[in-house]
């Protein structure tokens, strides 16, 4: 089963996502905040990233910058799930390397829509 | 002169007037109010002797400068006259050196605009620490609201977690106890419900079918008996057959008999043969009988047994055909519940999945909180920013007003000289917690407060 990392600061916004994919059959682990992920994703193999932009230490764009930086994550699949939905942000997060971007509030249904097809 | 005179006249008519009241007054009204009425009256002419007494320096006054400005050149009047000059020079000199009014209203003005610019900064520097507060009493607020909103959106994803994840486990119970009762057999012996309403009708219905194959045996047992009956009248026949052929043989016998005597001694050994033919005759009389006998036996016991093999066919069928309608029912009302326990568990998962959706729809609503708490969040910013401008504002009026205000000690002792950091996210909201708390409490807490 592929391992997916949920980065946000928000306990509950975890906790939803860690619910809605693990009873999609996927397992996952929780991070919260982008310096928390980095050191995850570098102890253990995660196949698919689900980052807020927002957050303490290190935000949603530099966290994705870093991993694009490191050779296994150089093709992983990244998402972000934002509140944030200007164009501008969306911008950024494109061209730090961000797979997709998704405006909260999520629906659980299309979120294990979205990462059953970007896990292929 | 005559105002002198008009004082004199005054001073008399007064006098007399005081006296009369007083003498008046002492015999007709109480001390105390005669005290007090004579106190006013003693005013009264003490204002009137004054005002008199003014009037009449003034007439004295303008009679002393008349002589001066028209009257004859004697040294007396000379030597006053340069006292007058010398008095007029000095006045002069000292109004030379008062300044124009025009200096003096332009100073006043500025006065006047010092005093209200000193006023406005005072209150500036007032709205600006009061609106600094404001903002910090905003932010702990704010932040106290984040709090709260975060635990109950904890709280209530977990229970809802649990409320599903207790849902599905109802469901797959519900789902693992059909199986139990519609799955399939193994090796012959009934591992469900359905296996075992199958087993058992097969092993009823072979037990019924032997049961009818007995009691349709015994039918036909019974109809053997009938030929079997049958037979042994006949044999009966036979038998009355064989005693007549006795009984001719013995007449036969005896008409020998007779022919052996007539002959005499001759016929002595022919004689003894026809004894020995009705000797034979009757043997066979007595087999007859006993053959009769034995028959008649075999009657009866063939008549009992035909009766209990019908009434034993009977009694069979009809009680294997009724144990088999019996157990037909019985296997009818199994299945109809094993149908609706079906049904039933069918319905249990059509629930199981509503829910799922019910907590799907929750999981949407309840992301409400973090992208308020983003809100929110985003507000302490430009909220600090406004502090931190404040405060600096604040401090630089101050500086500039060090000079023009220089009587405001608690002010600039107030203000540290430091910006001011957000304060501590721990303490930040304890107070409006606790104000919270005894209000109106989250989740588990009591919503009354006894004191």
């Amino acid at each position: 089963m592929p391992t997916i990392m949920t980065v946000d600061d928000t306990a509950s916004m975890r906790q939803m996502i860690s619910f809605t994919l693990g009873s999609a059959g996927y397992e996952v682990i929780e991070a919260a905040d982008g310096a928390e992920a980095l050191k995850l994703a570098q102890d253990r193999k995660v196949d698919l990233v689900i980052a807020d932009v927002n957050m303490p230490n290190m935000d949603g764009i530099a966290l994705v910058k870093s991993l694009r930086a490191m050779e296994q994550y150089k093709f992983t699949p990244i998402l972000m799930l934002t509140t944030e939905s200007q164009a501008d942000k969306r911008d950024q997060g494109r061209s730090a390397g961000a797979t997709g971007w998704i405006v909260k509030p999520f629906n659980p249904e299309q979120l294990v829509e979205v990462v059953r097809k970007v896990l292929g | 002169m005559i105002p002198a005179s008009l004082a004199t006249r005054w001073w008399a008519w007064a006098a007399a007037a005081c006296v009369g009241s007083w003498a008046w007054t002492l015999s007709h009204v109480p001390t105390v109010v005669a005290v007090g009425s004579g106190c006013a009256t003693l005013i009264a002419v003490v204002l009137l002797l004054g005002h008199g007494l003014k009037r009449y320096r003034a007439q004295q006054a303008s009679a002393a400068l008349a002589p001066a400005s028209g009257g004859a050149p004697d040294a007396a009047a000379t030597a006053e006259e340069d006292e007058i000059a010398a008095l007029l020079r000095e006045t002069n000199k000292e109004i030379g050196e008062i300044p124009p009014v025009d200096e003096i209203l332009q100073s006043m003005e500025a006065d006047n605009h010092r005093r209200r610019l000193e006023d406005l900064l005072r209150r500036w520097v007032d709205v600006a620490h009061r609106y600094s507060e404001a903002a910090l009493v905003l932010r702990k607020e704010i932040h106290a609201v984040v709090q709260h909103t975060e635990q109950a959106a904890n709280t209530i994803s977990s229970s809802f977690q649990a409320v599903i994840n207790k849902a599905t486990l109802q469901a797959r119970e519900a789902m693992e106890l059909l199986e139990g009762t519609q799955g399939g057999a193994g090796d012959g012996a009934p591992q469900s419900l359905t296996d075992f309403i199958r087993v058992s009708d097969e092993r009823l219905t072979k037990m019924a079918d032997e049961v009818v194959r007995v009691a349709d045996l015994s039918v036909q047992m019974v109809k053997e008996l009938d030929g079997v009956q049958s037979r042994t009248q006949a044999i009966d026949g036979f038998l009355l057959d064989v005693e007549k052929l006795a009984d001719q043989t013995s007449l036969l016998a005896l008409n020998a008999d007779i022919e052996a005597a007539r002959v005499g001694e001759h016929g002595r050994g022919f004689s003894v043969v026809a004894q020995e033919i009705r000797r034979l005759s009757q043997r066979s009389h007595e087999f007859s009988d006993r053959i009769r006998q034995h028959l008649k036996a075999v009657k009866v016991g063939l008549h009992k047994t035909y009766g209990d093999m019908r009434n034993l066919s009977a009694a069979d069928m009809e009680h294997a055909l009724k144990i088999k309608q019996e157990v037909l029912e019985l296997t009818r009302s199994l299945e109809t519940k094993n149908r609706e326990v079906a049904e039933t568990v069918s319905r249990i998962n059509t629930i199981s999945r509503e829910i799922a959706q019910d907590v799907h729809n929750v999981v949407v609503s309840l992301q409400f909180h973090d992208i308020t708490s983003q809100k929110l969040k985003a507000m302490l910013e430009p909220m600090d920013e406004l502090r931190r401008t404040l405060f600096h504002l604040m401090q630089e009026t101050m500086a500039v007003g060090k000079n023009l205000l220089p009587t405001r000690p608690a002010e600039g002792a107030e203000t540290t000289t430091a910006a001011p950091a957000p304060p501590a996210e721990d303490d930040a909201g304890d107070s409006v917690i606790r104000k919270l708390r005894a209000v109106g409490a989250p989740v588990s807490g009591p919503s009354v407060e006894l004191f």
